[in-house]
């Protein structure tokens, strides 16, 4: 049995504030396989529901509640004169208590497979009744729980991996350790190798510290392909640095790419796992094979959806989906888990690419407006617009020509009046959706949630 | 490895057989008669492709253009596709080994021993 406190805080008088995901996660952190989450209230304002999460629902919700106790009708509890013992700061709140009897102060939701058991529609709400104000759910979960696995301990996986980077880039010769070493403490999502430990974790065979240098190993060549990369793309700042091109010059990028390209396939060898070696090598091909053709496309700037497509899950998701099976292949997982893992990188890798080409005509994101115009880079979004029976004259004429700032400002103008963001965005959430259904029907050892998290946190970027 | 898997793994490297490929390749196949017939075969074309690779990448040189670049990428890459299917752990980590040291003399502007010469020695690693 674990014991927890869930705190938060409410907004509104009558607020719906749906705990559905912070349950979850205490189901996964617990690694609670298959019982019971008990949940309670530790207010008398404050009840649970489980319901649908629909906005114009919870209106209908609030105004039931409202018919059934209107507030500032009178209740006899506000009426301090014949009180006794009240607290100087008691609310005039008889509605929200009356309230309550409509609700439950207890529910038990199930657990099975390490996740919450929902029907499609069901969500877990705490509902505030007279707030806003800081509330507490008491918490309990019961059951069989998982031996712990390092997977399951997301922080300690992540820190053993930068430990791995850091310890790898300690022993290298400094004129390529340097800038690789720049390159990775500037950040990055840290997707791929996450995507490695996590698939490591679902097989019979658990070791870390092995899944943490393959994870390692994989960021390292990912590195590597982006040093080349940026050098190809005439890119000058990556992570909001230099890029290794710009700041110490394109000899020292192809030496340092080729370095950690060497290094990180030696590593790889090294864990002595044929198919992890040759999985990763297939996609490393696939990789230099697509980055090939998506120069060569530049010519036919901004290209098709097909060509598109097909660079992309070369240059982008055959990494990810290389970083799925190699992880469960090292756990020795079964056949068809390592087959949905693969098929489940490859959708979310494409939907990565795709959120990330959205990223480009942001002005919000942090990163350069129209960088990716200028660089000639395939953007799905692009393709898009240059098709669009309104813009895509204007688009296809700005584009044919050399682009200056002002072209390029008004190229991102006419994609954001087009319906091509709407459009990628929703090709990418149905990419997401297919690579959860890709994993539904496999035993994953309670590490579908994170995995459908992951999937879905691939996609929502702040654009 | 017969000559129609030879034309597959030469696929979109077919202008770099006759441009030193072939050549490095045959001397490659002299010092792996150790191996078994399609072994030989993989072994000498990845050690080709490294050697070309590298050269085409103008590694310690002068910068490769980018498309230059790209295609010796594409050679390291195949050759460890090989190597993975074909070589013994000792000899992947060794092929590695000697890419290391060619692409750190680079990055510190020193003279690297001959690609060939490390190849071979590569191709020569016991576990």
């Amino acid at each position: 049995m674990i014991v927890k406190r869930v705190r938060f805080e409410t907004s509104a008088p009558t607020e719906f504030v749906d705990v559905t995901d912070r349950i979850r996660e205490e189901v996964q952190r617990a690694g609670l396989r298959t019982g019971r989450v008990h949940l309670q209230s530790l207010h008398t304002t404050l009840g649970l529901a489980v319901n649908e999460n629909e906005p114009l629902l919870l209106r209908d919700f609030e105004q039931v509640l409202e018919r059934f106790a209107p507030s500032g009708a009178g209740y006899e509890h506000d009426d301090f004169s014949r009180r006794i013992d009240i607290a100087l700061d008691e609310p005039v709140n008889g509605h929200a208590h009356c309230r309550q009897l409509l609700l439950s102060s207890f529910a038990t939701v199930l657990v099975e497979e390490g996740d919450l058991v929902l029907g499609r529609w069901q969500s877990l709400f705490a509902v505030e009744l007279d707030g806003p104000r800081r509330r507490e759910l008491a918490v309990q979960l019961d059951g069989d729980f998982a031996a712990p696995r390092f997977s399951h301990a997301p922080e300690a996986s992540d820190a053993l991996v930068e430990l791995e980077l850091t310890r790898q880039l300690l022993v290298d010769p400094e004129p390529v350790a340097a800038p690789m070493r720049r390159l990775v403490e500037a950040g990055g999502k840290r997707l791929r190798p996450k995507l490695v430990q996590l698939a490591a974790g679902i097989g019979p065979r658990q070791e870390p510290l092995r899944a943490a240098s393959l994870a390692a190993a994989v960021e390292l060549l990912h590195n590597a392909t982006l040093i080349h990369d940026d050098y190809v793309d005439e890119s000058t700042h990556r992570r909001g640095r230099p890029t290794v091109a710009a700041a110490e010059g394109p000899e020292r990028a192809i030496a340092v790419g080729d370095y950690y390209f060497a290094k990180a396939t030696r590593l790889i060898a090294e864990i002595g796992h044929r198919r992890v070696t040759s999985t990763i090598a297939e996609a490393l091909e696939a990789i230099c094979a697509s980055q090939i053709d998506d120069v060569a496309l530049r010519g036919a700037y901004p290209g098709d959806r097909e060509s598109y497509l097909r660079v992309v899950r070369g240059k982008t998701a055959a990494l990810f989906s290389a970083a799925c099976a190699s992880g469960a292949l090292l756990s020795e997982a079964e056949p068809e888990v390592v087959d949905a893992l693969r098929r489940y990188g490859d959708l979310i890798g494409t939907a990565f690419q795709m959120a990330d080409d959205m990223v480009d005509f942001s002005p919000t994101s942090g990163k350069p407006v129209g960088l990716d115009i200028r660089q000639r880079v395939l953007s799905l979004p692009l393709i898009y617009a240059a098709e669009d029976r309104v813009v895509g004259p204007e688009v296809r004429r700005l584009l044919a020509g050399s682009l200056a700032d002002d072209d390029v400002d008004r190229v991102t103008e006419l994609v954001n009046v087009s319906d091509a963001l709407p459009r990628v965005r929703g090709e990418a959430q149905a990419l997401v959706d297919e690579a959860v259904r890709e994993i539904e029907s496999v035993e994953l050892d309670g590490l579908r949630p994170t995995l459908i998290s992951l999937a879905r946190s691939a996609v929502n970027r702040s654009y | 490895m017969s000559a129609q898997v030879l034309d597959r793994e030469l696929d979109r490297l077919e202008d770099l057989w006759t441009d030193g490929l072939s050549d490095a390749y045959r001397e490659y196949l002299g010092v792996v008669k150790e191996a078994d017939g399609d072994s030989q075969m993989k072994l000498a074309l990845a050690a080709a492709l490294v050697e070309v690779g590298v050269r085409l990448q103008s590694l310690g040189g002068r910068a490769a253009t980018p498309p230059a670049l790209l295609m010796g990428d594409l050679c390291l890459a195949r050759a460890s596709r090989l190597l993975a299917d074909a070589a013994t752990i000792a000899v992947q980590v060794a092929f590695a080994r000697a890419i290391e040291t060619l692409a750190a003399d680079a990055a510190a502007q020193k003279q690297a021993p001959p690609a060939r010469e490390l190849l071979l020695q590569a191709l020569e690693a016991r576990s």
